[in-house]
């Protein structure tokens, strides 16, 4: 990769890496140091990056996964929960994006990256599972179960929704 | 309380932004690259300075990392080789005092005493 190149890819994914690791650890230090660490590795071992395995972008956001989860596994930030008996209580009230960050970090960290990927990063299931290094229908049911999940935890926000914008006969 | 449809989920998950890279996020720099080294730069000397150069600098701000087993191992057996090399060495003693025939003098008075066989227990 060239000098050119590799700021092309810097300036075109920094944000990308950078957010998804913002939203994966709520840290902004930790999301800096990553979105460093992902684009050092780019540069030192460009040849790890196969084009003909997919775009540029999942494989930058699947370095910037496994360096997440190293840091939250190291900082014990979460325990690995059961991904199965997982079932999400509904918030206490709150600012709707701050409901949003709370309800999206207490999902289990399997179920958050598949969302994440998906819904803000814009990722399709195929970006996704290369990302995570998993089956499509793994992702497909990863991403299945953290929406239901978000869906019962931000039950609160349809009510208060219902209110604001409820129709005056 | 009703579970939010996909619609509005996604609606609500939208509320939720990312600030995006700070912009003092520096951008990691590469190595001088091959081609821009010094034609008469020999192949050789640049690996070489290179080395150098790093082993000066870890060198002055360098650490090992040892498991503590092996480092209380290490100590140990620094300890015993000091111990053992201070017990073999051989105790210094004084050096002897030189001795000069000038002291001796002849005996001034003789007193030889027989002792008999009777006496020879005193």
């Amino acid at each position: 990769m060239t000098g050119a190149e590799f700021k092309a890819a810097f300036d075109g994914h920094k944000d990308a890496v950078y957010n998804f690791a913002w939203r994966m650890t709520g840290s902004a230090d930790v999301a800096a140091d990553v979105t460093q660490d992902v684009f050092l590795l780019l540069l030192r071992a460009s040849a790890r990056y196969d084009p003909s395995r997919g775009a540029l972008r999942p494989f930058l956001l699947g370095v910037a996964r496994n360096l997440a989860l190293k840091r939250l596994h190291q900082e014990s930030r979460w325990d690995v929960l059961d991904e199965e008996q997982f079932a999400a209580e509904p918030l206490e009230p709150a600012e709707t994006s701050e409901m949003v960050a709370r309800a999206v970090s207490e999902l289990p960290p399997l179920q958050r990256e598949a969302l994440i990927l998906a819904q803000y990063e814009e990722l399709s299931l195929e970006e996704i599972a290369v990302a995570v290094h998993a089956e499509v229908g793994t992702v497909k049911s990863r991403l299945f179960r953290a929406r239901e999940n978000l869906r019962r935890m931000l039950s609160p926000l349809k009510s208060r929704r219902s209110v604001s914008y409820g129709t005056i006969k | 309380m009703e579970p939010l449809n996909d619609k509005e989920l996604s609606q609500i998950l939208e509320q939720w932004k990312a600030p995006g890279a700070p912009p003092n996020l520096e951008m990691p720099r590469q190595r001088e690259p091959k081609a821009a080294r010094s034609a008469h730069e020999g192949w050789w000397r640049v690996p070489l300075t290179r080395t150098t150069h790093s082993l000066c600098a870890w060198f002055m701000t360098g650490s090992i990392r040892i498991p503590a087993p092996v480092g209380v191992a290490i100590l140990i057996a620094l300890l015993l080789w000091v111990y053992s090399r201070e017990a073999a060495r051989p105790v210094a003693t004084p050096a002897a005092k030189p001795v000069s025939l000038t002291d001796f003098q002849p005996v001034k008075q003789l007193q030889p005493r027989v002792i008999g066989r009777a006496n020879e227990g005193n």
